[in-house]
């Protein structure tokens, strides 16, 4: 009896956790697929262009990686783990977001004010959406209404109604914001304010900086779970947690040099963090708020953006 | 040795435009050099520990800063007349003998380099000798598409490699000759 309690405890452990890591390597060119189950890399794919952000479809399917050296966007059939496409995008893709529907992809042109639209099934550039100077980070809404793209250069968040493709808003925040994120409920947004270095809190509906929070230096990225937000302070080599409803800061995590890409596993019980300098991905307990796990991948990490992927 | 910075003859243009200065292109690139010095840690660090003097890298003339080894310590290193690097301390552990720092004002044709960060740290080395470690992290001096040669990735990592490297031998050469 006992024996199958643990048995079953087990298996729900492992399927909590059934899920991998994307890894964006921008100085050895490629990207690494960690398994979190086993804490194993399971595949290095070549990319080439100096691969740094990075999209899972919520599907699950593909993974879009963006690099700006190669002015494209590579197409990784996920479960294949192989390339399946390449779209030429121009400029200095960057920062990426599918749609919930996985029907369109958003790039972000780092020497542009301007976000590229992608059709998935065509796998080209439809359109272009006017934002802000530099915009870095995406995201899009749940609802697949909004996109909102952290404008770096402009110290700004423009939201955008993507089926009229107007720039709706647009939210003055922290200096030069990098990551950007959006809550499971898609009413408030968080950035990463790497010249302030603080985290801007935004109420999407009114398109407005509702909260700021005091970070480390140089944050990068922001990841949410279990009621916090967690930062990636480069330059610290630490993680800052967050409580999301005081906006009080919690604790400072030590991870690897120059952590950058940051994300909650589906059920909030990890955050995974790729550490651009140590070359490795740290694990963290969501709620115990401390490093349970650290998996070597290429080198310089980045995985900016939405890089884990369910696999049940 | 080989004098790492760019020669001092350079006709310095204006300096990296303030607003322009928090720009960079794509691609972090990062440097990792280290050395083992015959000597024990503590002798190391007594020479690269004090953030206000780094006259023990060739090509600086002058050091002169503010606030000593505090976090946000800054300090000027004057190459040549009208020759400088602007840094700020943002990282100090003595007793890790580590401190780490930015550079927040270098014109390009000095140092290719933007948004430049950089640690020094002294560790154990076999036979009771110390290990030096200088790693940056730095994007190159063109911050937009399609850079010139002098201004590239590769530029970038070249400049801070042969920095690093000669930084080091003379440090070594320096402190085992006994002087």
């Amino acid at each position: 009896m006992r024996a199958i309690a643990l048995l079953a405890l087990l298996a729900g452990f492992s399927g909590a956790r059934a899920e991998e890591a994307f890894v964006t390597n921008q100085l050895s060119d490629d990207l690494t697929i960690v398994d979190l189950s086993t804490s194993k890399p399971v595949a290095t794919i070549p990319i080439g262009g100096k691969p740094a952000g990075v999209a899972v479809s919520h599907d699950g399917r593909f993974a879009y990686v963006t690099s700006p050296d190669a002015k494209a966007v590579t197409v990784v059939d996920a479960s294949a783990r192989r390339v399946v496409g390449r779209v030429e995008v121009g400029g200095g893709p960057l920062g990426i977001a599918v749609a919930p529907d996985g029907a369109t992809v958003y790039v972000a042109d780092w020497f542009a004010a301007a976000v590229r639209v992608i059709d998935a099934g065509e796998r080209r550039v439809v359109a272009s959406l006017a934002v802000g100077a530099s915009p870095s980070g995406l995201a899009v809404t749940p609802d697949g209404r909004l996109l909102l793209s952290a404008d770096r250069d402009d110290d700004s968040v423009s939201i955008t109604d993507i089926s009229a493709h107007e720039r709706r808003g647009i939210v003055k925040v922290g200096i030069r914001p990098f990551g950007v994120i959006i809550d499971t409920e898609g009413k408030c947004a968080y950035t990463a304010n790497v010249g302030s270095n603080d985290v801007s809190v935004i109420d999407i509906a009114t398109a407005r900086e509702i909260g700021r929070v005091h970070v480390g230096l140089r944050p990068y990225a922001v990841a949410l779970a279990q009621g916090r937000g967690f930062v990636t302070d480069q330059y610290d080599g630490k993680v800052s947690v967050f409580d999301l409803a005081t906006l009080q800061p919690v604790k400072r995590i030590t991870v690897g040099d120059y952590p950058e890409g940051i994300e909650a596993t589906a059920d909030g019980k990890r955050i995974v963090v790729a550490n651009w300098e140590s070359n490795t991905l740290s694990v963290i307990d969501a709620a115990e708020m401390k490093v349970i796990g650290e998996v070597k991948v290429g080198d310089g990490p980045r995985a900016f953006g939405a890089f884990l992927r369910r696999t049940e | 040795m080989r004098l790492t910075f760019a020669k001092a003859g350079v006709v310095v243009a204006a300096l990296a435009v303030l607003g322009a200065a928090w720009a960079h292109g794509p691609t972090r690139q990062k440097v990792r050099e280290s050395i083992e010095i015959d000597a024990p840690q503590a002798k190391v660090w007594a020479v690269i520990g004090n953030f206000q003097d780094m006259s023990w890298l060739a090509g600086v003339a002058k050091t002169e800063g503010e606030k000593g080894n505090e976090i946000g310590a800054t300090r000027r290193l004057t190459l040549a007349p009208g020759i400088t690097i602007d840094e700020e301390l943002y990282k100090y552990e003595p007793e890790m003998m580590s401190y780490s720092y930015r550079i927040t004002a270098v014109d390009v044709k000095v140092l290719p380099v933007t948004n430049y960060s950089s640690t020094l740290s002294v560790s154990p080395a076999p036979g009771g000798k110390a290990k030096l470690e200088w790693a940056g992290a730095f994007y190159r001096g063109f911050p937009n598409n399609d850079p010139p040669p002098e201004l590239s990735d590769e530029a970038a990592v070249k400049a801070v490699s042969e920095l690093y490297r000669g930084g080091l031998a003379a440090l070594k050469k320096k402190i085992e000759s006994g002087s």
